[in-house]
């Protein structure tokens, strides 16, 4: 169905394509696994028009495609799905396959469209109510959304990107059964991912870039998660990581009753309590959505608790903004790197420093102190292998990885006594993300207490000795490591279980 | 990532390339444009232009004029500059400016009597209070009532200028001039002059002084950090805790006291009282300023000579070729205009 030969692509020095073949048969899933920074969105965008190739060929159902452009990719039957969807919230379901889509007519005719959609809806499994307001739509059916608007214009080959990293465990069982549906259909899937596991579940075949060439290509039942690991990095990705059991020490992060209302008065956080003690990492897991997001922010002091208190060290930091927990002892990895964690236009120096400027050793007197900055760059740069041209290239022009790695940086060598890391491997490749851990562990083996909030359940596991699973704003259960079942974390997360953990569970052992 | 660039030449020299050349060239076009304008009217455009730099540049007089005029320019829109650098955007210039000329002006008329210097000193400092306060206002309504500061500081202008206007009509005026104007500042207020046998004062030093002071705040200090973390990115700016409230009034309250000392030297400096509808298009004006000065305070001294020398020929072009004044107005119209496509189209490459 499609076939792209000898697709080459050269960003100035770096080669983000070298001479890929991809060969997409019908009726087919086809997986596309790789790093970040391994050639997957170039390809994809080469694909789709976005770019033009330096050279390759692209055969789709036998028509060549050359210096095309979106709308003629889509014209020839190739839908795109972004990461980011492209919906109108304020709009219903039926309006948003409507806009821009010239085949509905000269004449809008809602009713119409609306029978369409219920009929692929319902051929594929999609259960989408035409009126809905998308805006009201979870997730996963905003997802849907994208994907009936691609099927109705005429998709025969669908590429999603990164589909999964946003969806509760259960919608994504339903969107792997979608793509099922849709390939038994007679369309063709390309879904790119990080996570094997999926790749292996709904994938018919697997194509592994690495480096911007392909490193791999193979049956999905022919292989296994190492080996496909293996193929991406190119190196054996272990999975446990070696960890003392660790003796935790006093309390350092303390949170009682803590509750916190969203932007339009709705409970988010529903009372929470627990704390985290030195040498200790307490992940919080659950699905994205579930007040994590609130949990964080009012810790951190971005957001006013409604009511509760926080801890730093036995200091009630609850009345303090940022910059007062910041000097309790508080370093925050914010969820949201590219507009929270960094300023993207500013230097890799600026960024570095933009949360201690208020004080020494980046301000002397009244002045910063650029010489101070700079060099202190340059020794976190190295420290923490960051990759980039310079300290004074802007923080946009870093890879994923290594803007987190700024981020890291800068809160880590405060040596803070009370981490807050939201979702901090989110986007992230395996290289990236075990530095990641790496670093959260070393945090702790120094004696540091880290809050580690991740939806992905497996990292969790990596990194906690306790695991608390939230629910609508409040704590579903807390699970110590050696104790932990996934059955039972897997149903407090779906909020088919609760369970009130013990005091034991909640604020840890006490040191012996 | 560098298009059509030879690789030898060095890299500050071209990155200084590329930040000027916009600008240039949209001065360039706009100058052009009117030209075309010109023949339209039926005048010599080779002749107008020679006019207008003659009125610019023509004598050591017409440059110290064009110098005055430009000084106004360049300290309120370095004012701007910090406040759009820190997305607060401040358009209240103009009535911030005239109540800074009123209060020199009242100031210099009430206080009792001082010897040059000091009685200057005052009348400035009366000045930079009450443009500092006028700007407080909008920002304190800003934070009290949620009205946007586009709004309160623009609504806020009319009421400066008529409050302006009331004086001159009551206390302030001059009683049997027939103008609005209050009687003539004791001497001993005025500002010195520069240049002896010039109308060149002291004000163009102050604006020069407040540039530098201005160019190391935003880059050099925390203070400006903090503006530029702000313009750059809210939550980044939450993130590193800084208050928008509190960057908010003091970034309003510093552009403020600079458009109040900008109206302080256009009253003791220049006119040696104050006229009703002194501080007509300043204000605007400095905003445009400030945006063809790419919000970086060093180049907004560039912008406001070219807007200051640009209005002193345009007089001596009218006298000379009988083009009409206004299509000055439509010079800088038209650079506003070219300078900000420019930015639209290397948006992203600019340094916050």
């Amino acid at each position: 169905m499609l076939r792209m030969l000898g697709i080459t692509k050269s960003y100035g020095a770096v080669r983000a394509n070298r001479g890929i073949d991809l060969v997409v048969p019908p009726r087919t899933i086809l997986g596309l696994l790789g790093e970040n920074g391994s050639g997957k969105t170039t390809l994809m965008n080469v694909l789709f028009g976005l770019v033009s190739p330096d050279a390759g060929t692209i055969v789709f159902n036998d028509h060549p495609l050359a210096g095309h452009t979106p709308r003629e990719a889509l014209a020839a039957g190739i839908g795109m799905i972004h990461q980011h969807f492209m919906l109108v919230p304020a709009m219903t379901v039926t309006e948003n396959v409507m806009l821009g889509w010239d085949a509905a007519g000269r004449w809008l005719r809602p009713a119409a469209v609306a029978e369409r959609i219920r009929a692929a809806s319902h051929t594929y499994g999609l259960d989408l109510e035409p009126d809905a307001r998308v805006g009201a739509l979870p997730l996963g059916g905003q997802q849907r959304v994208e994907i009936v608007k691609a099927i109705l214009r005429g998709a025969e080959l669908l590429i999603l990107d990164e589909p999964t990293s946003s969806l509760s465990p259960p919608e994504v069982s339903g969107l792997l059964h979608v793509l099922r549906r849709l390939r038994d259909e007679g369309r063709s899937v390309i879904f790119i991912s990080h996570k094997l596991g999926e790749v292996l579940d709904v994938c018919d075949e697997v194509v592994v870039l690495r480096d911007g060439a392909v490193a791999g290509r193979t049956r999905a039942s022919d292989t296994d998660r190492a080996k496909l690991a293996r193929m991406m990095v190119d190196r054996d990705v272990s999975a446990p990581v070696a960890r003392e059991g660790g003796a935790a020490g006093a309390e350092r992060l303390v949170v009682a009753d803590l509750a916190a209302n969203d932007a339009t008065g709705v409970e988010r956080l529903g009372g929470v309590s627990f704390s985290v003690r030195s040498g200790e990492v307490l992940a919080v897991a659950g699905v994205d959505g579930n007040g994590q997001a609130e949990l964080v922010d009012v810790i951190a002091g971005l957001r006013r608790p409604t009511r509760g208190h926080v801890f730093v060290d036995g200091a009630d930091v609850t009345g303090r903004g940022v910059t007062g927990r910041r000097q309790a002892g508080l370093a925050h990895v914010p969820a949201d790197r590219h507009t929270t964690g960094l300023v993207a236009d500013m230097t890799v120096t600026e960024n570095l420093a933009f949360r201690d400027c208020d004080g020494p050793p980046f301000r002397r007197g009244p002045w910063l102190d650029f010489g101070a900055m700079r060099a202190a760059a340059s020794e976190r740069i190295a420290r923490f292998a960051i990759r980039v041209g310079g300290p004074d290239v802007p923080a946009r022009t870093l890879s994923g990885g290594n803007q987190q790695k700024l981020v890291l940086a800068r809160e880590l060598t405060r040596h803070p006594r009370v981490l807050v890391a939201a979702q901090p491997t989110r986007g992230l490749d395996p290289g990236a993300t075990r530095f990641v851990i790496d670093e959260v562990l070393a945090l702790r083996a120094s004696g540091g207490a880290v809050l580690y909030v991740s939806t992905e359940l497996e990292e969790a596991l990596i990194v906690a000795d306790r695991i608390a699973v939230m629910y609508r704003g409040r704590f579903a259960g807390v699970v110590r490591r050696d104790a932990v079942d996934i059955t039972r974390l897997g149903l407090m997360m779906s909020g088919a279980l609760t369970e009130s953990p013990d005091a034991a569970a909640l604020y840890g052992r006490k040191a012996p | 990532m560098t298009v059509g660039a030879p690789a030898s030449r060095p890299r500050v020299e071209l990155a200084a390339v590329r930040a000027l050349a916009p600008p240039l060239l949209a001065v360039l076009l706009a100058f052009a444009v009117t030209g075309v304008l010109i023949v339209a009217a039926g005048k010599n455009p080779v002749l107008a232009y020679w006019s207008l730099a003659h009125g610019a540049f023509g004598s050591w007089d017409r440059i110290a004029v064009g110098l005055n005029r430009a000084t106004p320019y360049a300290l309120t829109g370095v004012g701007i500059a910090l406040c759009f650098r820190a997305r607060v955007i401040n358009i209240g210039g103009e009535g911030q400016l005239a109540l800074g000329g009123l209060a020199a002006t009242w100031v210099a008329l009430h206080m009792v009597p001082a010897p040059r210097p000091v009685a200057t000193l005052f009348a400035l400092g009366g000045g930079v209070l009450a443009g500092a306060a006028w700007a407080g206002l909008a920002a304190g309504i800003r934070l009290k009532r949620g009205v946007h500061e586009v709004l309160a500081t623009l609504l806020l202008n009319f009421v400066g200028l008529l409050i302006v206007s009331e004086a001159l009509q009551g206390d302030l005026g001059e009683p049997g001039a027939g103008f609005p104007q209050s009687p003539l500042l004791p001497n001993a207020s005025w500002l010195g002059r520069l240049v002896a046998g010039t109308d060149l004062h002291v004000g163009v030093l102050i604006a020069l002084a407040a540039v530098a002071v201005a160019h190391v705040a935003l880059w050099r200090t925390p203070f400006g950090f903090r503006l530029r973390i702000l313009g750059a990115s809210a939550p980044a700016a939450a993130y590193a805790g800084i208050s928008p409230a509190r960057a908010l009034v003091s970034v309003m309250l510093l552009s403020g006291g600079l458009a109040g000392l900008a109206g302080a030297i256009e009253v003791l400096g220049v006119h040696y009282r104050l006229i009703d509808g002194f501080a007509h298009g300043f204000g605007f004006n400095a905003v445009a300023i400030a945006l063809l000065g790419g919000l970086n305070p060093l180049a907004v001294l560039p912008a406001g000579l070219f807007f200051g020398f640009l209005e002193t020929g345009a007089v001596a072009m009218q006298r000379a070729v009988g083009v009409p004044t206004p299509l000055v107005a439509v010079i800088q119209g038209l650079t506003m205009v070219f300078v900000l496509s420019a930015m639209g189209l290397t948006a992203g490459r600019r340094r916050v």
